[in-house]
């Protein structure tokens, strides 16, 4: 079988190009695996590709970004998505020549705006699934209103929680069309793990504000005020570097607390911890949580919507804690740092259940659903029909109507606004 | 594009706690290969001080090869190449992956004299390299606590041990810098003393003080540093508080050889004196 993955830009950094070349290297065992790549900004990935996968890109903003097709406004790809600013006439023109021109037996798209190129343009041979890394419930209306519509051409949608795939079964009426949570895949770590003996707490993510590292940092003055010897050492580059450079100067934590700025591989700075930590407000995954728990990592984190509690056993191999709450983040890692048995035994139960999100078990998923998906095209049927009753239909309809006077209302809002200007 | 076919030729290193490094390459179609240590020369200066180890044969079918504890490497930056026949060029390696747990309490250790400390890392541009310490006597930093005059530094001698006569000195860099020193009533290993970073800042601004420590009378100075853990460069990571004092800004930092200066700088503010 051949497959295809469409992606904003491989080139970059970020959990879905990350898990796009997890989930590729896991399929290219037994499959023909190529990713196409939207834009291209530099000569390599910044992620070693297996070289079994082919990579192509379509337009080459080393050389293209004046081409006046892409000063032009992209008409197939979504005004509401996120990355319209970066979509144009050219990146429409080439991904649509891309798909027509397509070979492959499935078409695998990595984000909303392009699971709907792939859902009006791949031809009719090829299965098209669609591929949600972000949450239904904190798209902007408009673009809800743009992928209800459009989605209904898809063979397959996959989120990666069973929460996000409850709402889009609850939320948009895609009859035929087979949606299923797909975790994100984390590979076979190389090192061996963690042994638990390092009094190092360890964090990985952006410094954007949802991760929340303020609230960690916070809690984590609570595990330093009781154990001097510990640190927190948290990865990872964005906007928030001052401000957190700032809290741990007036918190007196400069000697156990680090900005480390960014790793790759992570995992070699995963076994250096003994205990993993995600402080986020929202979580549409957790792909961090799962590589600390594949390390041997028990993992203190929030319960936010709705990664960390899908993937996190509380008091097994790690801890749920409410969001937003600096003493609960404390006292659950407190309790960790000051058992060592309890952290090492958490520790090895983490590296059993996180075995779960290996590429083997999801790319056996993923398989499964392709086949469901072309057993469904060859039947006439497309994918197994949804019990579709009424109650679900009216259900699903009020929320397209909710999201339509939204759209509508930020629409003539936004008029309004440029009116007063 | 630069380079041939194996610019992505990566190592993965283990790092063990007393210093031996394991190197571990693919499989190499080579005869005689070597992993080739090249010190990084001072700028305007000429190669080259080279390290060669040979690349053995390991089990899985890949080449190993180790680098021995000990005062093997005189200090600096090592960039990692493979030398494949002993006339061929070398071609740079890029850092698999790194496994240096073992280093990350290191400075909980005592470590025998001289001290041989290596930290391999990623350079800027994404290649193999290693940093390397290599000093008679050491003193490790263990705390640093600022207040809004004073900075007050607990460390641990290696190497060296206090004895009658031992003063801490801060001096300013420069010819005839001002120099502070200021005698310790410890003995042992362990020591602590606090800086009055207003003295400092009276002495001007736009000037970067070096701290040192001479364990006895007559032995020489060490320079305060930390270098006993897993991190290669600590300047952007092991960041301080400034004091303020007056018009200055008074900052401990951790210099790009990992030693311990204290910078004074005149605080840029609207009600700044200008001459």
């Amino acid at each position: 079988m051949k497959i295809s993955f469409l992606i904003h830009n491989a080139y970059g950094i970020g959990g879905t190009i990350t898990t796009t070349f997890n989930l590729a290297h896991a399929l290219a065992e037994r499959h023909e695996v190529e990713i196409v790549s939207v834009l291209r900004h530099r000569e390599h990935p910044n992620f070693t590709l297996d070289p079994r996968v082919s990579l192509r890109p379509l337009v080459d903003l080393r050389k293209e970004k004046d081409n006046p097709l892409h000063q032009r406004p992209a008409r197939v790809f979504p005004v509401a998505e996120y990355r319209y600013q970066q979509y144009s006439e050219l990146t429409d023109r080439r991904i649509g020549e891309c798909l027509e021109a397509l070979d492959s037996d499935v078409v695998i798209g990595t984000r909303p705006g392009l699971n709907v190129h792939l859902a009006l343009q791949a031809p009719s041979h090829v299965v098209r699934v669609g591929q949600e890394h972000l949450t239904l419930d904190n798209h902007p209306p408009r673009l809800r209103t743009a992928l209800r519509r459009a989605y209904r051409r898809l063979d397959v949608l996959t989120t990666v929680t069973e929460a996000d795939a409850a709402a889009y079964r609850r939320k948009m009426r895609l009859p035929g069309v087979l949606v299923e949570a797909l975790p994100n895949s984390v590979p076979d770590p190389l090192l061996p793990p963690a042994d638990g003996r390092a009094k190092v707490v360890v964090a990985a993510g952006r410094l954007v504000p949802v991760k929340r590292y303020d609230l960690l940092i916070e809690a984590f003055a609570r595990v330093a005020a009781a154990h001097p010897d510990w640190q927190l050492r948290i990865y990872g580059k964005g906007e928030e570097q001052p401000r957190l450079r700032a809290l741990i100067e007036r918190l007196g934590l400069s000697g156990n607390v680090f900005l480390m700025g960014a790793a790759a591989p992570m995992e070699a700075e995963w076994v250096k911890g003994s205990i993993g930590a995600a402080a986020s407000n929202f979580e549409p995954f957790g792909m961090t949580i799962v590589e600390a728990m594949r390390c041997g990592l028990p993992v203190v984190s929030t319960d936010c919507p709705y990664g960390p509690g899908e993937i996190i056993k509380d008091g097994v191999d790690g801890r749920l804690v409410p969001v937003d709450d600096a003493d609960a983040m404390g006292a659950a890692l407190l309790e960790l740092v000051g058992d060592d048995e309890r952290r090492r035994r958490m520790g090895r139960a983490a590296i059993e259940n996180a075995r779960r999100f290996a590429p083997g078990p999801v790319v056996e998923q993923a398989e499964r659903l392709i086949g469901e998906a072309m057993a469904a095209r060859s039947a006439g049927t497309r994918a197994a029909p949804q019990r579709a009753g009424l109650h679900r239909t009216l259900i699903s309809q009020g929320f397209a109507a909710r999201d339509t006077a939204y759209a509508a209302a930020s629409t003539a809002l936004r008029a309004l606004r440029r009116g007063q200007r | 594009m630069t380079g041939g076919p194996n610019t992505q030729l990566r190592a993965h290193c283990t790092t063990e706690a007393d210093g031996r490094i394991t190197f571990r390459l693919p499989a190499l179609d080579a005869a005689e290969p070597r992993l080739l240590l090249r010190l990084r020369p001072k700028k305007g200066m000429p190669e080259e001080t080279v390290h060669l180890l040979p690349l053995e044969e390991a089990a899985d079918g890949g080449r190993s090869a180790v680098l021995d504890p000990g005062p093997v490497l005189p200090e600096g930056r090592w960039d990692a190449y493979l030398l494949p026949e002993p006339e061929a060029p070398r071609e740079r390696l890029r850092p698999g992956m790194r496994d240096q747990r073992a280093l990350v309490d290191g400075h909980t250790r005592d470590w025998p004299a001289p001290l041989a400390v290596r930290v391999p890392y990623t350079t800027k541009d994404g290649y193999l390299a290693i940093r390397t310490w290599l000093r008679t006597a050491h003193a490790e930093i263990e705390t640093i606590t600022v207040t809004d005059r004073t900075m007050t530094v607990g460390a641990r001698l290696h190497g060296a041990t206090l004895a009658e006569g031992a003063v801490v000195r801060v001096r300013a860099r420069g010819a005839d810098g001002p120099v502070r020193t200021s005698g310790t009533e410890n003995a042992g290993q362990r020591f602590s003393f606090t800086v009055d970073l207003a003295e400092l800042a009276d002495a001007g601004a736009d000037r970067v003080w070096d701290v040192s420590v001479r364990p006895g009378t007559d032995a020489p100075y060490i320079r305060l540093g930390r270098l006993l853990d897993d991190i290669a460069d600590r300047k952007e990571i092991f960041v301080y508080p400034a004091a303020a004092v007056g018009d200055a800004r008074v900052r401990p930092y951790y210099t790009v050889d990992n030693d311990l200066s204290v910078e004074v700088k005149s605080a840029v503010t609207t009600g700044s004196r200008r001459p």
